[in-house]
Formats: structure tokens, C-alpha cells, sequence
């Protein structure tokens, strides 16, 4: 087994991404939320009226939410001494070359140009809250497919835009959409047209560089009738010293027979707070993927969900999170049944290492008259010592007939005979551990295109570093 | 009318310390809220329309029937418990609903002030009990509360087995029932107990049972859910001795309108040792179940081993099953695995039956009898599994 350069996951990122490049902004909204601020985000994006209105309805129901009293203790953030928008230059650069230097230095040490040189067909880069980088090949946009970030096709893509927005996840959906919904900026935004399919991967690179700086990306994504989709979404983030907030919203359309496939790896620092709203919902035949690995942050609350909303619809969750010291990753997915003849999976698959807790959180409903549905869910947990821990919360309500559903969970340590296999060929406790835990996630990885699936195992390596045998 | 001061009056002749629990269970009542749908136990389980108050009147004080083995050993104390409170203070005192608390919410309130009829069994240490022990609980009337209390001490190395009935004469009774349950494990003693709960159709019932198992003690706890419109039971074992082994079987059969809930938990407070659960229940009609059941690994509790399934066989479009089995793990030297199932009879087997001739009625009774039984052999002792195969026999039929 190759060795390993000595570092540690969320305290080294200077050294490996040469991160913290001084800020240099062209707006930066005052610390706080209040309604002013709001108003001037969407002053500053010259968003129409309706969008100004939206914001500001978000706001008030953000205020009268109360704080979830399930899941992580989120007591602790302080949401008055965020930034809930900054712009760090002033215009959309066209090419890589028109990138500011100090935000190309950065994206090259993450290797993002390399990338995008071999087989990527758009990088949409996000650099604090405002995406700086847009690239699209030329086919896409000779098949219809728009791919850009959500302000520029709220501006340019209105009508489009109006009829989706908000329809999935309402603002009132809960305290942190409707929070995405006040101050959002930036994130990807994806309409793909009637039957036509997009083989390449599109992807985004997103990262939180500013200090106290939120991250309120919404992506939306549309996949009209017949049509295809993968999109993938990796982080990287800088450490800091205070806490930072990222609270994204994605809501996905895809319409009758089309197929979307959502691929998160993220990573933010451990000081971060993931706090994301996924959803999507699936029309009929249709289907939605979602793969989603959950490595960074210090509290991670997210379940992607996918509404099968018409017969024949399909929805999939594969889940992976680990969770180190100091790191809560809740965690899992959402799957509501509302038509008959639906059927879904989840897959859940956690490691708990260092005093890290994972929990597997899940809901499957069937409502009334979505008859002959199937639902299984599988959850897997690993943990690697005695601090650690992991919970499992799965909800399972059938309101249905001929209604199959099932939920099987288990939760075990390395086991002393695969440890001992491995030693006994010569290979460190260590190494062997790496290559159980490699070997456990990998119905997850084999998912992942093969850069990623590099990455995730590099970081999985990473993270078991000087791991307590 | 109404649970007040005043009804605790009827309760006379009970020595000081039983009064003054009493009245500290009621005024824990008082000041309890009604559970709401915001706590998460009581989401989908609504109580709203269930006011005790209109069934305060006690059926009976004392109204259990005990069938006792011809011959008791020496030193086994088989009473009712209130007469146990007043013959043997120093064992009640201390153990009556210190596993069941009696502030734990409204129903464990008024259960605890009220409660009468119930048993008290101590057995000493090495005793063994060969043919079981039964206690009836009967409600001949409706309109009334009945509110039995079961106290089970099984010293060092003892076996036995006791089974708890609770049996309506008319099963059209309307009231407020309840049916709760402590046992104390000691050293090594292994311990078979059934409840089979066949109250009336109307009635709103409330158990809770919780055992405390010491070192290398075995619990075979097994629950049958058959009777009431609403029924609602806890189950839980602390497992605090090492090499202690609890076994938590149920089945329930709910028709009509019937709504259970049933909440578990398997706590490992110590290393070594083993639980073992497994809810299965049919629901036909516009019935509606709800599980959800918590294994928790404690810290400290290496090297045990978990196991918790809920089962659910849905045999009619109306009818609701939820089921919500958790896990929260704090050890990793540990075995657990969890697992839950809704659906129908299997179409596939259907088929099978059908297909060698017998009718859909009949294939589909022996299906759900399948279905059962491989936790009906589970019940400890053959008393009470005679008794529960003829109750659901009659009930699938």
C-alpha cells in the first residue's frame, strides 16, 4: 500500500490547498439578518420585484420558526454575526484566463482546471457566494441544456425560473429554507430539455473561504420529460476559527421517464454547519438518484428526499458519512410515496472513528391509496473505537395496501478475524483497517465517477491516519 | 366527577407510605400536560379525545383472581398487592414504581394513585416454581376504571413463570384500563412472564412494563395486544447485570377501529449482555399500529448483543402500520441489528396455496397463522401458549 503523507484532515488545508487567499471583495453585506440587508442583497442582484418579495416573506417566516428541537444541537450558532452576502468580483468571467489571479491560484491547487481538461463539460465554480467561473461546452448549449448559476438564469431565464422556483421546497418548509430563501445567491442552476440526455457529468466546485461567512447556494434542477441528468457537487473548505454556517437549498424537478442523478462529496472544515434542504420530486417512470457523502463539517443535518409523485416513479438514496472527533453527522434520506406503484431504496453506510457520532435518520410514508408501493432501506454503521457512536432513527409509516416495506440495520466494529487476515499478510493494523473501512463504503465509491472515487478514498485514508487501533 | 383527592378516600386501610405515594402520583397527575403531537412519543398516538375523568369510579378494589399452584415452596409471598403493602413493607416499599415511575407522564400518574387489583409475588432465593402462576384481572362492567399493578421479585437462582390475563365479560365495555407491570431479576434467575390483554373493544388502556435484570438473570417476557379502541404499551428492560439475557416477545391482532402503540426499549447498562425482540402483528380493518422501539448501548456496555424486529402483516387497505425501530450505539465491541417489516400476505404464497387447491379464504388464515408462529412458540411456558393460540385461532377465523 502506497504511504501516506503525515496529515490531518481539517487542520492542514494551508499546506495541502494553500487556502486563505486574502479576501478581496466587491460588496460585503454587514454582519446580521434584518430586512434592510435582505433588500440590499436583492437590490445588489437587480432581482425583480416578486423575487425582493419572496426574500422578504422568508425572512419573516424564518423569525417565527422555532429552532428544530430534534437532530444536533445547533444552540450554538449566532445568526446575527454572520455575512449573508458577499461578492468577490465584479462580472462573471467568461474563461479561466479572465479569473482574478488569486482565485486561480486557489482552483489550481484544488486541480480544478485538470479536471475540466479531461472529461468535465462545465465547471461552475463557486468562490464565496457568487459564482466567478462559468464554463459550458458548446453541444450543451446547441442541445438547449441551460447550465448556469441560479442568478444569472433568474435574470436571464425569467419565466423558467418563476414557474420552478419554490415549488419543491417552500420557504415554510422549515427554519433553514426559509432562511436559504431570504439571502440566497448563488448555486447551480440546470434545465435540461425533452429527451435529451447529458453523458458527461456536470459539476460545480463549491468552497466558503471568508471568515463568518454563510453559504446560501440554491440549485435547481429541471429535467424535462425523458431527458438525463448527472450532476455532481464536491466541497472543499479552508479551516477557520469561528463557526460557519452553510445552508443550502436544492430542489429538483424530473419529469415523466427522465432520470436525474445528484453526487455530493462533502467536505467542508469541522467548524462548519451543514444545514441543507434537498428535495426532489419525481414524476411518472421517472427517476431520482441521489448519492451523498457526508465527511466534513463539525454538525451535518441532511436527508435528501425524493417525492414519487406519479406511478412508475423511482427514488434512490445511497448515503455515506464519517464522522471523526468533535463531528456529528446526522444524516439519511426521505422517501414519501404519494402515487401507487412507486418504489424506492435507501442505502445508508456510516463510520464513527475518534469519538465522532453518525446518525442515520430516515422517514418512509406511504399516504393513503398509493397502493403496491415498495420501500427497503438498509443502513450500515461501522465504528472504529469505544468513543464512538452511532443511532439509527428510522420512520416507517404505511397508510397503504399491498405495501411492502422493509428496514434492516446493523452495527459492528472491524472485525478481529478480517483484521487479523490482513495482518497476518504483513499489512500494518492500520493499513488493514483503511482497507476494511475502503472496503465497507464501497458500494458508495464504485457509484462515483473515478476522480471522485480517488478523492473519497484519499480522504478516507486520510482521515484514518494515527487511527486508535 | 373525576380523579380528585376525594376518590382517593375509597382507597382505605392502606399504610402511610402507599397513601402519601398516592397522593404525590396524583398531584404529579395534576400537574402533568396532556401529551400533545409535538412529543415525539405521542405524534401518532392521540389521546386528545380520552378524558379518565368520566371513568373514576374503581371497578373493584381488589378484583383479581389468582390460580396458585396447589402448593407453594416455603417463603414464596403470593398475595394481592395492596394486603403485600401492609404484610411486607420492607419489600414493597422500596421496589413499588421504582421502575415504573409514577411522574413519567399523566397516565403513569393516575395509574400509580389508583391503581388496585394487581399482585405481589416474591420469591426467594433458590426457589423454584414448577406449574405457573396465573393472575386474572377481570371488568365486568363498563363505564369504570380498572387499574392492576403486577410486583414480581425473583431472588438469587429462582425459575418460575407467571402469566397476567386481563379479561373483559363484555367486550362491548367502554372504561379506562391499565395493566402495569414491574420485575426485579436477581442473580441468576430466570423468569417467564406473559400478559395477554383481551379487554373490551371500547376501552382505553395504558401498560407499562419494565424489568431490572442482575447478573446472568434470564427474562422471557412475552405480550399479547388484542383487546381495546386504544391500547398502549411500554415495554422496556434494563439489563444492569452482566450475562443478563432479556427476551421480548409480542404479537398483536387489531380489527375494527383498534389503534396500538407499543414503545420499547432494550437498555444495555452493562457489557456482556444479550436482548432479543421481536413485535409481529396483523392488522385488519381500519386498524392502526404503531411501534417504535430503542435498543441503547450504553457506554461502557462492550461485547453485548441486540436484536429487535417489528413485523407487520397488513390485511386491508385501511388499515395503518408504523413502525419505528432505533438504535443508539455508544460501544462499538457490540452485536446489533435491527429490522422492520409492513406488508402483505406474500401474493407469491398466496398463489402457492391456491394453486394446490385450497381456497383464498382458507390459504390466506393458514398464511397468517404462519406467521405467528414462530413467536407463538416462543411463549415460556404451555399454559399460557394453549391460551393465546386458542385466542387468535378464534380471532383469524
Amino acid at each position: 500500500m502506497a504511504t501516506v503523507p503525515k496529515v490531518e484532515v481539517g487542520t492542514d488545508y494551508k499546506e495541502k490547498y494553500g487556502f486563505f487567499v486574502p479576501e478581496e471583495y466587491v460588496f460585503k453585506a454587514k454582519r446580521g439578518l434584518n430586512p434592510e440587508i435582505v433588500k440590499e442583497i436583492s437590490w445588489m442582484k437587480q432581482e425583480p420585484e416578486w423575487m425582493t418579495k419572496m426574500r422578504l416573506r422568508s425572512l419573516e417566516i424564518f423569525r417565527k420558526k422555532p429552532m428544530p428541537r430534534w437532530g444536533a444541537d445547533l444552540s450554538v450558532i449566532d445568526f446575527e454575526n454572520i455575512f449573508y452576502y458577499l461578492k468577490a468580483s465584479d462580472k462573471q468571467s467568461k474563461t479561466w484566463e479572465e479569473l482574478p489571479p488569486d482565485i486561480k491560484a486557489t482552483y489550481d491547487r484544488l486541480g480544478v482546471p485538470e479536471a475540466e481538461r479531461k472529461f468535465l463539460a462545465g465547471v461552475s465554480a463557486q468562490y464565496e457566494s457568487e459564482v466567478v467561473y462559468h464554463s459550458l461546452q458548446e453541444e450543451l448549449t446547441k442541445k438547449g441544456v441551460i447550465f448556469t448559476d441560479t442568478d444569472s438564469a433568474l435574470r436571464d431565464h425569467p419565466e423558467l425560473f418563476k414557474e420552478y422556483f419554490g415549488t419543491v421546497i417552500p420557504p415554510a418548509d422549515n427554519k433553514f429554507s426559509a432562511l436559504n430563501t431570504a439571502v440566497w445567491s448563488g448555486g447551480s442552476f440546470i434545465y435540461v430539455p425533452k429527451g435529451v440526455r447529458v453523458d458527461i457529468p456536470l459539476q460545480a466546485y463549491f468552497r466558503i473561504n471568508a471568515e463568518n461567512m454563510g453559504q446560501f447556494e440554491r440549485t435547481l434542477i429541471i429535467c424535462d420529460e425523458g431527458s438525463f441528468v448527472h450532476y455532481i457537487e464536491g466541497c472543499t473548505a479552508p479551516i477557520y476559527t469561528t463557526d460557519s454556517l452553510h445552508s443550502a437549498v436544492v430542489e429538483i424537478i424530473v419529469k415523466k421517464n427522465a432520470r436525474c442523478r445528484y453526487t455530493t462529496i462533502q467536505n467542508w472544515s469541522t467548524n462548519v454547519f451543514n444545514l441543507v434542504t434537498k428535495r426532489a420530486m419525481a414524476y411518472a417512470d421517472a427517476t431520482m438518484e441521489w448519492v451523498d457523502g457526508n465527511l466534513g463539517s463539525q454538525i451535518t443535518m441532511k436527508y435528501p428526499s425524493v417525492y414519487l409523485m406519479e406511478p412508475g416513479a423511482k427514488g434512490d438514496v445511497l448515503s455515506v458519512a464519517f464522522a471523526g472527533k468533535g463531528q456529528h453527522q446526522d444524516a439519511g434520506g426521505k422517501m414519501i410515496h404519494v402515487a401507487p406503484n412507486t418504489t424506492s431504496t435507501i442505502t445508508s453506510k456510516s463510520i464513527s472513528k475518534g469519538g465522532g457520532r453518525t446518525s442515520y435518520r430516515g422517514h418512509i410514508k406511504i399516504y393513503p391509496g398509493a397502493n403496491n408501493c415498495k420501500s427497503f432501506v438498509k443502513c450500515d454503521a461501522l465504528l472504529l473505537d469505544d468513543e464512538s457512536r452511532s443511532d439509527t432513527y428510522p420512520y416507517n409509516d404505511v397508510d397503504a395496501e399491498n405495501v411492502t416495506l422493509g428496514h434492516e440495520a446493523t452495527v459492528s466494529k472491524v472485525s478481529d478475524e478480517q483484521l487479523f487476515y490482513l495482518m497476518s499478510r504483513g499489512i500494518t493494523r492500520n493499513e488493514a483497517e483503511t482497507m476494511i473501512v475502503n472496503g465497507f463504503i464501497e458500494p458508495f465509491t464504485k457509484e462515483l465517477p473515478l476522480e471522485y472515487a480517488v478523492e473519497l478514498n484519499r480522504l478516507i485514508q486520510l482521515e484514518m491516519e494515527g487511527s486508535v487501533g | 366527577m373525576g380523579f380528585t383527592a376525594e376518590s382517593l378516600g375509597v382507597l382505605q386501610g392502606e399504610p402511610d407510605w402507599l397513601r402519601e405515594r398516592r397522593q404525590s402520583a396524583l398531584h404529579s397527575f395534576e400537574g402533568l400536560p396532556v401529551p400533545s403531537k409535538t412529543d415525539e412519543e405521542w405524534r401518532r398516538t392521540d389521546v386528545s379525545r380520552f378524558d379518565p375523568g368520566q371513568f373514576s369510579k374503581l371497578e373493584h378494589l381488589d378484583g383479581q383472581k389468582l390460580v396458585l399452584p396447589s402448593a407453594l415452596p416455603k417463603g414464596v409471598i403470593l398475595k394481592p398487592l395492596r394486603q403485600a403493602a401492609k404484610d411486607h413493607p420492607e419489600l414493597v416499599e422500596p421496589r413499588l414504581f421504582s421502575l415504573v415511575r409514577a411522574d413519567r407522564d399523566r397516565f403513569t400518574a393516575l395509574h400509580a394513585a389508583f391503581f388496585t387489583g394487581g399482585t405481589f409475588l416474591y420469591v426467594p432465593d433458590g426457589v423454584v416454581i414448577d406449574t405457573p402462576i396465573v393472575g386474572q384481572h377481570f371488568s365486568h362492567e363498563g363505564g369504570t376504571s380498572v387499574l392492576p399493578h403486577t410486583l414480581i421479585v425473583a431472588g438469587k437462582n429462582t425459575q418460575f413463570n407467571y402469566l397476567d390475563e386481563y379479561i373483559a365479560e363484555n367486550d362491548s365495555e367502554t372504561g379506562y384500563r391499565s395493566g402495569s407491570t414491574e420485575i426485579f431479576l436477581g442473580d441468576g434467575s430466570q423468569v417467564g412472564y406473559v400478559a395477554v390483554q383481551k379487554w373490551g373493544r371500547n376501552v382505553w388502556h395504558f401498560a407499562d412494563q419494565r424489568a431490572e435484570l442482575q447478573k446472568d438473570s434470564t427474562l422471557r417476557l412475552f405480550n399479547v395486544t388484542l383487546g381495546g379502541k386504544f391500547s398502549k404499551t411500554r415495554v422496556e428492560a434494563s439489563l444492569a447485570g452482566e450475562g443478563s439475557n432479556a427476551e421480548l416477545k409480542a404479537i398483536y391482532f387489531a380489527s375494527g377501529e383498534q389503534f396500538f402503540d407499543f414503545h420499547t426499549l432494550q437498555d444495555h447498562r452493562v457489557g456482556n449482555t444479550r436482548s432479543d425482540l421481536l413485535f409481529k402483528g396483523a392488522l385488519q380493518d381500519v386498524s392502526r399500529a404503531v411501534y417504535a422501539g430503542l435498543i441503547k448501548i450504553e457506554k461502557h456496555a462492550a461485547r453485548s448483543d441486540a436484536y429487535q424486529a417489528n413485523r407487520n402483516l397488513v390485511l386491508s387497505d385501511k388499515a395503518k402500520a408504523t413502525s419505528i425501530p432505533m438504535l443508539e450505539i455508544d460501544n462499538n465491541d457490540v452485536r446489533c441489528t435491527h429490522g422492520a417489516t409492513v406488508g402483505p400476505v406474500d401474493p407469491e404464497h398466496l398463489f402457492y396455496l391456491r394453486s394446490r387447491g385450497i381456497p383464498e379464504p382458507t390459504a390466506k388464515r393458514m398464511l397468517i397463522q404462519g406467521f405467528f408462529g414462530d413467536v407463538l412458540d416462543r411463549i415460556p411456558f404451555e399454559h399460557a401458549r394453549k391460551l393465546v393460540e386458542a385466542e387468535l385461532e378464534s380471532r383469524i377465523g
